[in-house]
């Protein structure tokens, strides 16, 4: 247990360089290492917190915005109710007036069917009501029933007015050679010769008249002035008749 | 027998400085520790493997334990008790090894270590607060304190040197007398009663290190904190 003092001395100075052995080859390195990771560390805890501050702020906009679109969604959804709504109240008018028109035409239609039901049906009587007076005509019409027309032609002739002579002479462009007198029977002389001097005087012209016979006239009398024809005939009428039946 | 024995004698002269078993094995022990720590540290990874993640953890390690004591002085003074717990860990554990002795269970060795921490406390002391303010701590709370605080300044260090080199050296002739006298296999009790001891040895001696250096830079804080 005796002190040795070169053994303190070169202790000490072992230990010295022992301290710096460590720090130089130990120590450093390690702390450095240890620092750089710990910079390193908190770099990616830095980059974390920031991209933890972005993802926050990220999520606090398309919070936002989904708000937004919920909202836009609903005016959106709004919007379009009240278009379908408009539209649906829009498309019922429209029915409605087209419902009200096509009712309107049907009335018409079935109005106009009933109507024309109506005129076949007058047609169909007018035609049977001309067949049935032609076939008794026909049997009971003769010469009696001629000479009682052509009196009766006679006698409108002769009661025409001034007026209406005057229209008639206007109304005959040319003049025709001869004025054509046609019956069904042979015409007795006194009703010829009261037919000429009635058209003299109507005519106001000294032509003469042929007097022709067709018994397809059934009875009457048909009297031809150029383009001009007056008729008081059986057939005549009747045609009339049934030509009425068809207006 | 002499190396076996209480007495260290100088294993070969180097001009008039006789150099001692204690100084060779310290040497190889500094080989070794330079060794370890360059191989370790050639290619050290911000990823560490097991070995490197064992080194910064006893690096990391002494660095908590220190910032407990000197939170404000722990860069500093770190380097410097960090060395004395691996250089006394490996020097008490080496006595373990057969034909070697543990540097500390010689006494010169444990007082120049002690010395150095009765120098270290002075000089990192003057250098952080200067030498008025350092030297005046020993005059409070009184002047009349001022031997008392020299001859606790002494018998610490005394107190350090000796306890070390009691404590390993009653270790190793522990087992070497029981070894002499039980036989081969009886002084493994001892020698794992050793491992303890070396380490527990190394823990005071580092820590009592701590504590003065720290106490002596933190002496000039501890009178401005009892100002305000």
């Amino acid at each position: 247990m005796e002190l040795s003092w070169s053994t303190f001395v070169l202790e000490i100075i072992n230990f010295l360089v022992l301290v710096w052995i460590l720090k130089r080859f130990l120590y450093k390195p390690v702390l450095e290492v240890i620092a750089r990771r710990r910079a390193d560390i908190d770099s990616t805890l830095a980059d974390a917190k920031n991209a933890q501050e972005e993802a926050d702020a990220l999520k606090v906009k398309y919070e936002g915005r989904l708000a937004e679109w919920d909202n836009e969604r609903k005016q959106a959804r709004e919007s379009l109710d009240q278009e379908i709504e408009q539209e649906r109240a829009r498309k019922q008018a429209s029915l409605k007036t087209d419902l009200e028109k096509q009712k309107e035409k049907a009335q018409v239609s079935e109005a106009h069917r009933q109507a024309e039901s109506q005129r076949k049906a007058e047609e169909t009587a007018l035609a049977l009501g001309a067949r049935f007076a032609s076939r008794v005509l026909e049997q009971a019409a003769g010469a009696d029933t001629e000479s009682r027309l052509i009196d009766l032609v006679i006698e409108e002739l002769t009661s025409l007015s001034d007026e209406r002579i005057a229209g008639l002479r206007n109304n005959w462009a040319t003049v025709p050679d001869a004025i054509i007198v046609t019956t069904a029977f042979p015409i007795d002389d006194n009703q010829k010769h009261k037919l000429e001097q009635v058209l003299a005087t109507v005519t106001n012209m000294d032509l003469p008249i042929e007097f022709k016979q067709d018994q397809t006239l059934v009875a009457g009398i048909s009297i031809t002035f150029g383009a001009w024809v007056l008729g008081a005939s059986i057939r005549d009428e009747l045609k009339g008749f049934a030509e009425l039946a068809n207006d | 027998m002499e190396s076996t024995s209480i007495a260290i004698a100088p294993v070969f002269q180097l001009g008039p400085i006789g150099i001692t078993n204690t100084v060779i094995t310290t040497w190889a022990i500094m080989a070794i520790i330079w060794l370890f720590a360059w191989l370790v540290t050639r290619r050290l990874k911000i990823e560490p493997g097991p070995l490197q993640t064992a080194v910064e953890g006893i690096v990391t390690a002494t660095e908590n334990a220190v910032a407990e004591v000197a939170p404000k002085e722990a860069p500093r003074i770190m380097v410097f008790i960090g060395s004395f717990w691996v250089f006394l860990v490996i020097a008490n554990l080496s006595g373990l090894i057969p034909g070697v002795h543990a540097p500390t269970r010689d006494l010169s060795a444990t007082a120049a270590l002690a010395f150095i921490v009765f120098l270290s406390t002075h000089w990192f002391g003057v250098r952080l607060q200067g030498w008025k303010s350092y030297l005046h701590h020993y005059l409070t709370p009184s002047p009349i304190l001022l031997p008392f605080h020299i001859i606790s300044e002494i018998t610490r260090t005394v107190a350090l040197a000796v306890r070390l080199f009691g404590n390993i050296m009653s270790l190793e002739m522990a087992a070497l007398l029981i070894l002499l006298v039980a036989g081969f296999l009886a002084p493994v009790p001892i020698l794992m009663l050793h491992i303890v001891e070396a380490l527990v040895q190394a823990y005071i001696f580092g820590m009592l290190a701590l504590i003065y250096v720290a106490g002596g830079v933190q002496s000039q804080q501890l009178r401005e904190s009892q100002k305000e």
